[in-house]
């Protein structure tokens, strides 16, 4: 299991734009890739469960990846965040 | 006559067209088998896939991208294993039927998502709903309400127009948008607006008083929706109708104008804007900049400070959006008016008078003023950001700010990072005292721009929120106009620029006194900017001399209201 923080940038939060983003990034490995926030867990390969957790600009989140390719998804999934999620 | 909200500009005459959704009873039916309903289940998700995918490339080529993005987030929801897997579990779990799955998960989510303290996310469970019924009509094979093919002339009255049924919306039929529910920021109020339609959205109760057919008069204007309107109502709505069409004919024109006095004054029409977003609206109305950036927003409704990597975003943004025009950015301008908990600022007595705006940064320069003004000369560096500086009130205040702004400067030198090294630091006049040592002030800064509502309110000494002393507010003051003409005149002496970004720039009345002042900048509403751009270039600054004498001859607010009211209507 691997893990590392990143600050959402996006001046909207974790919107449903973003959030599809982040999904579709997520959802190339086989990996479990979750993230955590200050008040609850999500998993990242639903739209759903991110959008639930309220994630705004500013909030710094964890992910957390697990499984075969868990660090190439780390890695991909902190880039995606960095890169503004298509913002 | 029924109120609402005004969610998009515009007189529409027709007839009602009335969207009843049909009724679905959605019962807990058992099914006999499991496996055969999954299937079932997956076949209507697969056909609503479809359904969704044709609507969003309508929508795509009838209005644009943007707007079916909607359509491309409930494809999204559609996709979402957690939803998905959630009905399957249901069906299994109960061996209920479907739709009654469906129901029950999409609700739970939708429910969720209404709970949230977030506007933006609150509009996902109409989203969520909207894919519920989308799912359960296609099981039971009923047609979703074809808004498409709608007569010439129709006005739609809905419950709430979902993004479904909006996506159908043929502007050439659909003259007006009626809902009960909604707001300005609904997706109905937003397409309407980008369609052009005028709607009234959160009409409670119209649907009990409006029959399919029944005559209808939608002002989205002013939020008024009128039922079988009297003959002497149809007359005056229509006329009106053709005076907004006209006049948004007329505006039209110019976009794209110079603005330019009769006797060749060259005048700064710019926009003041609250949030990146707005740059849209800038440009949409062709302001030439942005005159006031308020950047309150990016520290409010939030639990910790924004980092100066967050702020440097949000202003590259506006400084990229507006390539290169002036955007004049205002630091903080904040006191204890404002419930802002992480900064921890205790209630002021007199929140006006005390520890704000420059005052409260100048005294938490390491986490507010540094980190802003840092972020403001990084994203100088991609386009024409100028540094405001709100509510000075002393000569220390200016220079105590230039001298941390020299100090950042330095160390982004140090550091190898870029910014604008000749950016433009001016401050807003707004209190008694920056107007009396306006002169002054004029030699320590690089522009003016002044906040009439402030300086209104400090001048007169009057709170404008207070509705007993209301008769004091007036920016025809003569007091206010003296002052105004004060500070214009002491920062063309000493060869700065100088604007307005209170809501006087955009007053029909005060523009002629203002243009005769010498004003350089007008900074209003986007949505003002046409129609000011319009009476600017109608104007000789020149002939508005003996205007602007005569109205500083009069003693009274009044007196002067009344004498350019009369000149206007000339």
């Amino acid at each position: 299991m691997v893990r590392a923080k990143v600050v959402i940038r996006n001046l909207t939060g974790l919107h449903l734009r973003p959030a599809g983003i982040l999904c579709n990034k997520a959802i190339l490995y086989k990996s479990r890739v979750q993230f955590r926030t200050d008040h609850t867990t999500a998993n990242a390969k639903s739209v759903l469960s991110v959008l639930g957790a309220c994630v705004k600009c500013g909030d710094e989140i964890e992910f957390i990846c697990e499984g075969e390719d868990e660090q190439e998804a780390l890695d991909s999934m902190i880039k995606v965040v960095e890169d503004g999620l298509g913002e | 006559m029924f109120k609402g909200t005004n969610a998009s500009a515009g007189i529409g005459i027709g007839k009602a067209a009335v969207i009843k959704e049909v009724e679905m009873v959605i019962r807990p039916d058992k099914v006999a088998s499991v496996e055969a309903e999954v299937q079932r289940f997956r076949g209507a998700l697969a056909d609503t896939v479809a359904q969704t995918t044709v609507l969003r490339d309508d929508l795509a080529t009838k209005v644009g991208e943007k707007e079916a993005e909607i359509m491309n987030g409930h494809l999204m929801l559609l996709a979402d294993p957690m939803l998905t897997s959630g009905i399957e579990d249901a069906i299994k779990k109960d061996s209920v039927c479907s739709e009654y799955a469906i129901e029950t998960t999409c609700t739970t989510y939708a429910d969720m998502f209404a709970a949230m303290d977030d506007e933006l996310m609150q509009q996902r469970a109409t989203d969520m709903r909207d894919i519920k019924t989308r799912m359960q009509q296609t099981l039971q094979g009923i047609k979703p309400v074809d808004i498409a093919s709608l007569p010439e002339g129709s006005i739609i009255v809905a419950k709430d127009l979902t993004p479904s049924m909006t996506a159908g919306i043929n502007p050439a039929n659909v003259t007006g948008i009626v809902t009960e529910l909604g707001g300005k920021t609904s997706h109905s109020a937003i397409l309407a607006r980008a369609l052009e339609i005028p709607a009234v959205v959160a009409v409670s109760g119209v649907l009990d008083k409006v029959q399919d057919g029944d005559s209808m008069v939608v002002d989205g204007s002013e939020g008024v929706v009128i039922v079988n309107p009297t003959g002497e109502e149809t007359a005056e709505y229509s006329a009106r109708r053709e005076a907004f069409l006209k006049e948004k004919k007329d505006l039209e024109r110019f976009i794209g104008q110079p603005t330019v006095t009769k006797d060749g004054v060259h005048i700064e029409l710019v926009a003041n804007i609250g949030n990146p977003d707005d740059v849209a609206k800038v440009l949409q109305y062709d302001g030439e900049g942005v005159g006031l950036f308020r950047t309150e927003f990016l520290f409010m409704d939030r639990t910790s400070m924004p980092t100066e990597e967050e702020q440097f975003e949000a202003y590259k943004k506006v400084a990229v959006g507006l390539a290169g025009k002036p955007v004049i950015i205002r630091t903080l301008d904040i006191g204890g008016d404002k419930e802002i908990p992480y900064m921890g600022l205790a209630k002021d007595e007199n929140p006006f008078l005390g520890y704000r705006a420059i005052r409260l940064c100048l005294d938490r320069k390491e986490d507010i003023y540094r980190p802003q003004l840092r972020a403001l000369l990084r994203a100088s560096a991609f386009g024409g950001i100028k540094i405001m500086i709100p509510m000075v009130t002393c000569l220390d205040e200016i220079r105590e700010a230039k001298a941390l702004i020299e100090e950042i400067k330095a160390e982004l030198d140090r550091q190898g990072i870029a910014y604008n090294k000749d950016i433009q630091v001016g401050i807003m006049v707004e209190t008694a005292a920056a107007s009396l040592m306006a002169d002054v002030f004029a030699k320590e800064v690089d522009f003016f721009s002044i906040g009439t509502n402030d300086l209104t309110q400090y001048t007169m000494s009057v709170d404008r929120g207070n509705e007993k002393i209301s008769y004091l507010y007036s920016t025809f003051n003569p007091a206010v106009l003296r002052s105004i003409r004060h500070v214009i005149s002491c920062a063309r002496e000493a060869g700065i620029m100088v604007g307005m970004c209170g809501e006087a720039a955009s007053d029909p009345m005060m523009i002629p006194l203002l243009l005769a002042f010498g004003l350089n900048e007008f900074s209003m509403s986007a949505s003002a900017i046409l129609r000011s751009r319009k009476m600017i270039t109608g104007y000789s600054s020149q002939e508005l001399q003996a205007v602007a004498d005569k109205a500083m001859s009069f003693t009274t607010a009044k007196e002067v209201e009344a004498y350019m009211k009369e000149f206007i209507s000339q």
